[in-house]
């Protein structure tokens, strides 16, 4: 990399070298690449539009995106090491979103889907932060996510499943007040015939609590989302996902 | 100690360091239970609502289940909907939730002149009054507030204020003040009604949600301020998850006691609640979900007597009683205290 145009120690924020110290992320070769990289990690929202068309003038938009989940998966790591707090997280996938769309923009079209997944966070609980790292790890993943939000009705969550037939549900649940919820949403998930995997997670959800009902997979943490949805689109079932990640 | 205490004066003496006869067993957040409901036929909604119902389920916490203290309200939304959020029912098993925030970031936010007279901070009041009847000299009453950067949450959006925390903190001063000025003048409220101690929850400032450097430079500066503005009597925090990084911080503002989820490492946190010249409570030992509503009684009972052992001075759930949590777990809890008993 030429001194001169070194744009890594630019774009890196100081507050953020001192909590994840200063290595390049990412198995990028280009330069380009590797600042787009960067640039979600750094959740730099400022710079993340020029970079992203920058690379799209020479690059294939599926390498970009590749790129933007590369950083995603980054921020993944740190935030399970513990290095990465909330507030980083979103904001980098809000950087990575807003670069996967430029990407899609200049497809002509949304990248080819590998399944559907519903998710949503408990009624009576409004903390959707875990859900939103889901979704966006999701969406860097190819899943489409099918986002119903916050303090969201077992009714409408059983319509959804209903309507677009995913491969996965999920449910987030911060308070202890709120998890019940997901045992109701699963009984009549089974009561209507549908046999698919319901992951399950958050602050206040136990590993007991969820495999102490049909259908419910626990979830330790966001970053579990795509490799569970990738069995399930691979055919797995809610008992073999189960094994897989819970006990 | 030979004699037996009141409920009322094990928790004075725990909060004070001072000696009890057995460990105190409370719950800083909400207590009620559906089985409380049906025992004392209150219920939510409308304990939710009104004073009377609201005192009378709280008081549960007592008759029914044998807890050294009781509490109100029990859910989060008090000051929020005064400040003018909206908020959604949650009918006969869940607690009320914020629906709209109130602010998008660079709004200046209002503080109503008539705080006090708004939405259900009257019955508040006057649930504390009634408890205060009911809990005479025996019992210990907690009056709950909600802490200014949960408070802010609520007003402009929870992703969004952990998106500014990190990025433009300046931009959230105007919503942390309204908070901190908000659960300020309903704690003020509440100790004139009678409350004995003051519980402040500021959930969102869990090191779930945001950095120990965010806590430090962004939340902590505001709960301080408004620590020292109520400390006539205990004032008690909880903030939930893993907060070690953090136990120093909190300690160091003044308040009695500190209640956390047992996924905080116990041994280092009263290492440092030593250091301080006056005693510092810490409070919890029995998880609100693993133990208490998958668990079994004796995993309660056993939890219990492993915290007593540590040192907690009283023992709690690290966080609000799931509503459907079986009456004879959470007696367990007072079980465990009377085994440990000298």
């Amino acid at each position: 990399m030429s001194a001169a145009l070194d744009y890594s120690k630019i774009f890196v924020r100081y507050d953020l070298k001192l909590e994840r110290g200063t290595k390049e992320h990412g198995a990028q070769s280009d330069d380009i690449l590797k600042k787009v990289v960067n640039c979600v990690v750094d959740g730099d929202v400022d710079n993340i539009n020029a970079l992203v068309t920058e690379a799209l003038q020479t690059i294939d938009p599926l390498k970009v995106i590749s790129a933007l989940v590369d950083g995603m998966n980054e921020v993944s790591r740190l935030w399970d090491e513990g290095i990465y707090y909330l507030p980083q997280a979103i904001i980098s996938s809000d950087v990575m979103l807003e670069g996967v769309d430029l990407c899609e923009q200049k497809m002509g079209k949304a990248m080819e889907k590998k399944g559907v997944v519903v998710t949503h966070t408990a009624e009576g609980d409004i903390h959707d932060l875990g859900q939103k790292i889901a979704n966006a790890l999701l969406r860097a993943n190819g899943y489409e996510v099918i986002d119903l939000g916050k303090d969201v009705p077992v009714d409408e969550v059983i319509s959804a499943v209903k309507q677009y037939k995913p491969i996965m549900v999920t449910g987030t649940a911060l308070m202890t007040t709120t998890m019940t919820a997901f045992e109701k949403i699963a009984s009549r998930l089974e009561r209507e015939g549908v046999d698919l995997p319901f992951v399950c997670g958050g602050g206040a959800v136990s590993e007991e609590y969820v495999t102490g009902y049909n259908l419910g997979v626990w979830g330790k943490d966001a970053s579990q989302a795509p490799p569970m949805a990738s069995d399930a689109a691979s055919g797995k079932n809610w008992r073999q996902l189960r094994e897989k990640y819970n006990g | 100690m030979g004699a037996n205490l009141t409920g009322k004066q094990r928790v004075l003496n725990a909060l004070q360091g001072k000696e009890v006869d057995r460990v105190p067993v409370l719950c800083v957040n909400q207590t009620a239970t559906y089985e409380q409901m049906e025992k004392l036929q209150v219920f939510w909604p409308e304990a939710n609502y009104k004073a009377e119902q609201m005192a009378n389920l709280a008081f549960g916490a007592a008759s029914v289940l044998g807890f050294d203290a009781v509490r109100v309200p029990f859910c989060q939304t008090i000051e929020a909907e005064a400040l003018g959020c909206t908020v959604k029912d949650g009918g006969k098993e869940g607690l009320p939730s914020i629906r709209d925030h109130l602010y998008k970031i660079g709004e200046p936010p209002v503080m109503p002149d008539d705080f006090l007279q708004r939405g259900r901070i009257q019955e508040l009041i006057k649930a504390v009054k009634i408890l205060k009847e009911l809990a005479g000299d025996n019992i210990f009453v907690i009056g709950g507030i909600i802490g200014p950067f949960s408070i802010a949450a609520s007003l402009i959006g929870v992703t969004e204020i952990l998106k500014s925390s990190y990025r433009k903190a300046d931009t959230l001063e105007p919503y942390l003040e309204i908070g901190e000025r908000a659960g300020t003048l309903l704690a003020k409220e509440l100790i004139k009604a009678g409350a004995d101690a003051i519980c402040i929850e500021d959930m969102m400032a869990s090191l779930d949600m945001i950095s120990p450097k965010i806590y430090r430079e962004v939340v902590a500066p505001w709960e301080k301020k408004q620590i020292d503005q109520i400390n006539s009597l205990p004032l008690i925090s909880h903030i939930c998850g893993k907060l070690d990084a953090v136990m120093d911080d909190i300690a160091a503002m003044g308040v009695a006691g500190i209640s956390v989820e047992p996924k905080v490492n116990a041994v280092e946190a009263l290492a440092k609640l030593k250091q301080y010249n006056h005693p510092i409570a810490l409070i919890g030992g029995v998880d609100a979900v693993q133990t208490l509503f998958s668990g079994t009684a004796e995993a309660v009972k056993a939890a219990t007597i492993k915290a007593i052992e540590e040192g907690y001075a009283m023992i709690a759930p690290g966080c609000s009683i799931p509503p459907a949590t079986p009456l004879e777990r959470l007696k367990a809890m007072v079980e465990g205290s009377i085994a440990c008993q000298k």
